[in-house]
């Protein structure tokens, strides 16, 4: 009885819909809270274990992660969602896709796997977007591939700068292409020329894969090893004109030339290596290609084929060393370097690398369709991934359950319903029935405060699962920093509705939330941020440092996060003033003015109590971030202050932080004064935070970023029209009740 | 009352302080600090919008480092054909920096009272005034050099980013080189100089920050700029040289020029043309093999050779580096760069061999210089270190402590006095 009292039933729904949002598994989003804790179940013998397989764990992006990862984030670049679409335009989970894609190329050309919404690029493409949609598959690319060649090429030519909306769509469309054929290629290397004078002059026809006498690509493989320890023992048949020879020089370059086809690194470290490198399949067959392709030209065939039968003709042991020795002293002279390659693909690769055959018999299974073998593949791959890389490959579960909770996209939703919820509260004041009053507000204003602590604890979990995958703090780039923004702001708005229960701060901490989580996804979409897809890309040298990035960055990022929670109470102000002035004007009258003018000293006193509160924090966050990074930039550029686009950013926010304060303690602005000058702040920060990295100089400039052009300008006219309004507003509805007086 | 009174007659009390300064009052003003605050914000974001145009050197030299700057809309903004041409004056930073800090300094000494509650705000504008000092000072005295290393090589000395010299070094004597180094602030055109260190004037006859130049065809005009030289690489390449604007941008490269005469009493012995690489002489040989001569342009006079360049002004150490080796990773499928270090031998004045490794976020310092790597080529093998001299360098450190526990200072508070009102205000929950 007492509880359905306390919890009026709509308000009581609000509260269960906001916590299924957080936890519970939902529409494609399959996972929940509990799935963390329960450990991987055994895989059905009778269906293709594709769960398992999403498990496995691959290099891509210097990060080992598991393949189910790689499929997200891929599917993010080509198609700007997680998910897939299969022929019919039906969501299919990205792992179904990316097992097509690796083991079934035909079938996954007919899946809708490209976004091209831009209409000039869809013109091209002889498409209409209001008739075909924006999703396309492969097949229907298929026919314009040249076309689409051809322009991206030219809109390549120009400077970044000058490329128009038409120029960026049509390089990424070729782009996703490349990544697509990248991906197709990765575990099968493409096919030579069929129709290649090389080939039929040399005669090795037969050393390729033929689909009607082979099980798979591991008996090609097996032949070119036949061959390299043919010549291996007759070194004298290392020259210049020798058929054998010619040969062999033929699979290797094919092999290399496969791992430029390659678009992730799918074999673990071999058990000798000391490197601890992960391998593509080319990789694994004939080593890593010393220097770029190109310039095997200026190689002087007679030292290098001298030099590699000298090198052959080593015992392994010592080879090792001599081929170390050449990668350190020879660095300008290509004959060496790729006679210290060929000699490690003859010499020291003996093997097919079993993991090899594992991965074709994944994809034979595949094809056939037969349960059992392809799950015994996917659990002797993972076995010797564990065996040869044990300590890169125990975050993998954990990242996939990770994939498929997506705390961010829950905790957006969760921040529109406690929006929503704060709304009703102040609605059920103004309203007068008997049905909704100031009971009921109160509960909507509860329920908003309890699910702002639920929901901030889903997007917590977020940030911390994200820092142990990394093993990082929690901001490392310009996407973190978003994320980290709103939780900050989130935060300080639940401390803040803790002590002054009035539903402003957790429907400000909804938008700041759910719009910095907004601006987080549209980061991640962009290709020249975020060009793999994973937005837990590798730190470049100057900034892996944990420590700067744990104070200095994250410092900074609460400086911003405050700066523009500051600002979105200002805006609650303003409007709360405006309101105010309109409803209170001789011509209107009724509940919601008189209620207004009730509750406005109160109001205006803790909303300018707040702002004030708030913008110290910003002070001190921003000055302290601020004056760590000159600190940090003095460690590793030898200058504490260089007046970097960015430095300046931040200094802006420090001196508009101190500006409002001083204004406060002066007495030369009020409560309206602070506001309006707290909603400019909200400008401020947005340039500091992108209008910087828009100007492209600077240390850091991490991207140009043209797209956020006209999202930031239109921000800004919208604060300086509510800055405006705050001013003029007053006058135009006043000017009648002095003519009547 | 009585604490009140008391404070009265101490000396350092508030009303004492402002009667015995006056004129300070208006000095001390929080409106003046709004002002200067706000015209800071309209300094710092129109240079920052400069540096797209004339980088980031550029930008501080126009408005950080002067007392002001004429800005004019940019074209390419809103209305920007219209509103360009007129020039808009910015207040620079020397001036808004100076005016902060007497403004500091003025309400120090007539407006804030030195009591315990208001001890975080002294101690906040103490390390404000600290920074804007330390800030100004670095402006003025710090120092950047690089220093570029073989691998295997030795090295005792610095080159400037910016300026050149132009250098007369005696290799008669192999063991022993003697070196007459003119500074580029004395190569005025037309200027004759006289050193007792080289036996020959040398009259400037030309000199510019950065040029375009060209090899001319055999027997085709020169142009007016070497039109008159006669001796030297200038001659053998047939070199042109047409000025241009130096380029203050992070990326730009500027080839100083110089185009000088040489003396005996007065009778002349030739006209050169001298051209300085950026990225040292050593590397004309790559651009054009007969360019490779302005590395070392001989002359004999008086029994002694003599050897001409213009290069990068230079400082020599008393102490040298020796490049061990270098080490440039990347992550394994990617082009992110995850480590640039340099193994280094610091041979020490004492004679001492001292072995140290330079990388990202860990600089040498050493004999008030610090080292900090800035470029690597694994390939041609050799570490570039940024070096810098600011013997200011602690005061932005001391200034941050001070800072932080001011805030803290005041915000706890602020903070604790909100608790116990928040207390009080809702008794029982």
């Amino acid at each position: 009885m007492n509880f359905l009292t306390k919890f009026p039933i709509f308000p009581g729904f609000l509260f269960c819909l906001g916590l299924y949002v957080a936890i519970l598994p939902m529409g494609s989003t399959r996972s929940s809270l509990f799935d963390f804790f329960t450990p991987e179940s055994k895989p059905e013998t009778d269906i293709i274990d594709l769960e398992g397989f999403s498990h496995i764990p691959v290099l891509r992006g210097g990060r080992v992660k598991p393949m189910d990862s790689v499929a997200r984030n891929t599917l993010l670049v080509l198609r700007n969602k997680r998910t897939a679409l299969d022929e019919s335009g039906t969501k299919i989970p990205a792992i179904e896709w990316f097992a097509k894609v690796l083991f079934n190329p035909e079938e996954a050309d007919k899946l809708k796997t490209f976004v091209v919404d831009h209409d000039q690029v869809l013109g091209l493409l002889n498409r209409k977007f209001a008739e075909d949609g924006k999703f396309y598959s492969y097949n229907d690319l298929e026919p314009f591939l040249e076309q689409i060649d051809q322009s991206a090429r030219e809109s390549g030519k120009l400077e970044r700068e000058k490329q128009d909306s038409f120029d960026q769509n049509i390089i990424d469309l070729y782009r996703s292409l490349i990544l697509y054929r990248k991906l197709k290629h990765t575990l099968s290397p493409p096919a030579p020329p069929s129709d290649s004078e090389m080939i039929a002059d040399l005669g090795i026809e037969d050393l390729f894969f033929n689909p009607e006498t082979d099980p798979d690509l591991i008996s090609e493989y097996q032949r070119f090893r036949d061959l390299t320890q043919a010549i291996s023992k007759d070194a004298d048949s290392i020259r210049m004109g020798s058929n054998e020879f010619a040969k062999v020089v033929f699979m290797l370059d094919h092999y290399s030339r496969a791992n430029l086809w390659s678009e992730f690194f799918p074999v673990p470290p071999e058990p000798e290596d000391t490197k601890k490198k992960w391998r593509k399949v080319g990789e694994s067959l004939v080593g890593e290609e010393p220097l770029d392709s190109q310039e095997k030209r200026n190689l002087d065939p007679v030292q290098f084929s001298s030099l590699l039968r000298e090198l052959v003709l080593t015992e392994p042991n010592e080879l090792k060393k001599k081929i170390d020795f050449i990668y350190e002293t020879e660095k300008m002279n290509p004959s060496a370097l790729f006679a210290a390659q060929y000699a490690e693909a003859i010499k020291l690769r003996r093997e097919v690398d079993p993991i090899l055959q594992s991965y074709e018999d994944l994809r034979t299974s595949f094809l056939d369709n037969d349960p059992v073998r392809f799950n015994s593949a996917v659990a002797s791959i993972r076995n010797a991934c564990e065996e040869r890389a044990p300590d890169q490959v125990g975050k993998i579960i954990f990242e996939k359950t990770y994939n498929e909770y997506e705390p961010f996209y829950r905790s957006s939703l969760a921040y529109i319903i406690i929006f929503v919820s704060a709304c009703l509260s102040w609605l059920c004041l103004a309203s007068d029935s008997a049905k909704f009053n100031s009971k009921h507000a109160t509960s909507f204003r509860n329920v908003a405060y309890q699910l702002t602590l639920i929901i901030l604890l889903a997007h917590t979990f977020g940030l911390l699962g994200r820092m142990y995958i990394e093993g990082r703090p929690p901001v490392t780039n310009l996407y973190s920093s978003a994320l980290f923004i709103g939780w900050g702001a989130v935060l300080l708005c639940w401390f803040t509705e803790k002590y002054l229960r009035l539903g402003i701060a957790s429907a400000m901490g909804a938008v700041v939330g759910c719009g910095s989580l907004v601006i987080a996804h549209n980061l991640s979409l962009d290709s020249s941020l975020n060009p793999t897809g994973d937005t837990m890309e590798m730190m470049r040298a100057v900034l892996d440092s944990n420590f700067w990035l744990a104070t200095h960055v994250v410092t900074v990022t609460i400086g911003y996060s405050t700066t523009f929670l500051a600002g979105f109470l200002g805006i609650a102000y303003v409007i709360h003033y405006l309101l105010f002035q309109v409803t209170t004007s001789p011509n209107s009258n009724g509940k919601l003015s008189s209620l207004l003018s009730s509750s406005r000293k109160q109001v205006e006193k803790t909303l300018g109590s707040m702002i004030f509160g708030i913008t110290c924090f910003s002070l001190f966050f921003s000055l302290i971030g601020t004056v760590l990074g000159g600190i940090w930039a003095d460690q590793s550029w030898g200058r504490f202050w260089g007046w970097d686009a960015k430095e300046n950013g931040a200094l802006l926010i420090v001196i508009w932080n101190a500006i409002i304060l001083h204004a406060r303690w002066s007495g030369v602005a009020r409560i309206r004064g602070i506001s309006t000058l707290a909603i400019f702040g909200n400008v401020v920060t947005s340039w500091s935070w992108f209008g910087t990295n828009m100007l492209g100089v600077g240390l850091h400039s991490y991207g140009f970023m043209d797209k956020a052009f006209n999202p930031l300008m239109s921000f800004i006219v919208s604060q300086v029209v509510l800055i405006a309004l705050a001013y003029t507003v007053p006058i135009l509805f006043r000017r009648p009740s002095i003519k009547t007086g | 009352m009585c604490a009140n009174s008391r404070k009265n007659k101490s000396p350092f009390s508030l009303g004492v302080r402002k009667k015995a300064f006056p004129w300070l009052v208006p000095l001390s003003s929080v409106r003046l600090t709004l002002v200067l605050l706000s015209l800071s914000m309209v300094l710092i974001f129109v240079a920052t919008l400069e540096q797209v145009r004339i980088g980031i050197r550029g930008a501080q030299a126009e408005y950080f480092e002067s007392f002001f700057g004429i800005w004019y809309y940019p074209t390419e903004f809103w209305g920007g054909s219209f509103l360009n041409f007129i020039p808009l004056p910015i207040p620079g930073g020397y001036l808004l920096g100076g005016l902060l800090i007497l403004n500091l300094i003025a309400a120090f000494i007539t407006r804030f009272q030195m009591t315990y509650k208001k001890m975080g705000i002294q101690i906040i504008h103490l390390g404000i005034i600290l920074l804007l000092i330390g800030q100004m000072v670095t402006q003025a005295i710090q120092v950047e050099s690089r220093m570029q290393i073989n691998k295997g090589e030795t090295s005792n000395y610095l080159e400037r980013f910016h300026g050149v010299e132009l250098v007369f070094t005696d290799i008669t004597d192999a063991s022993e080189s003697k070196v007459v180094a003119i500074p580029e602030e004395m190569l005025e055109v037309g200027r004759t100089l006289n050193t007792p260190k080289f036996p020959l004037k040398v009259r400037v006859k030309s000199f510019g920050p950065n040029c375009n130049f060209d090899l001319k065809e055999s027997g085709e005009n020169r142009g007016n700029i070497t039109a008159g030289v006669d001796r030297g690489v200038g001659v053998s390449s047939n070199l042109s040289i047409t000025p241009i604007e130096e380029d203050f941008s992070a990326e730009g490269v500027n080839f100083s020029y110089a185009v000088f005469e040489l003396l005996d009493k007065s009778e002349s012995l030739g006209t050169w043309t001298a051209v300085a690489h950026p990225a040292g002489n050593s590397r004309w040989e790559s651009i054009h093999p007969k360019l490779a001569g302005l590395s070392f342009q001989p002359i004999r006079y008086d029994g002694r050779l003599w050897g001409m360049e213009l290069r990068a002004k230079r400082e020599y150490l008393p102490f040298s580096i020796e490049l061990l080796g270098i080490e440039n990773e990347f992550y394994q499928g990617t082009d992110i760069p995850h480590n640039f270090e340099s193994h280094i031998n610091l041979n020490l004045e004492s004679g001492q061999k001292r072995k140290a490794l330079v990388y990202m976020n860990t600089p040498l310092r050493h004999a008030g210089k610090t080292f900090y790597q800035y470029q690597m080529n694994k390939a041609a093998d050799y570490s570039v270190f940024q070096v810098i001299r600011n013997p200011s360098w602690l005061v932005p450190y001391i200034a941050c402590i001070l800072v932080s526990i001011g805030l803290l200072w005041q915000f706890s508070f602020h903070l604790i006095s909100f608790l116990r009102k928040q207390a009080k205000a809702a008794p029982a929950v």
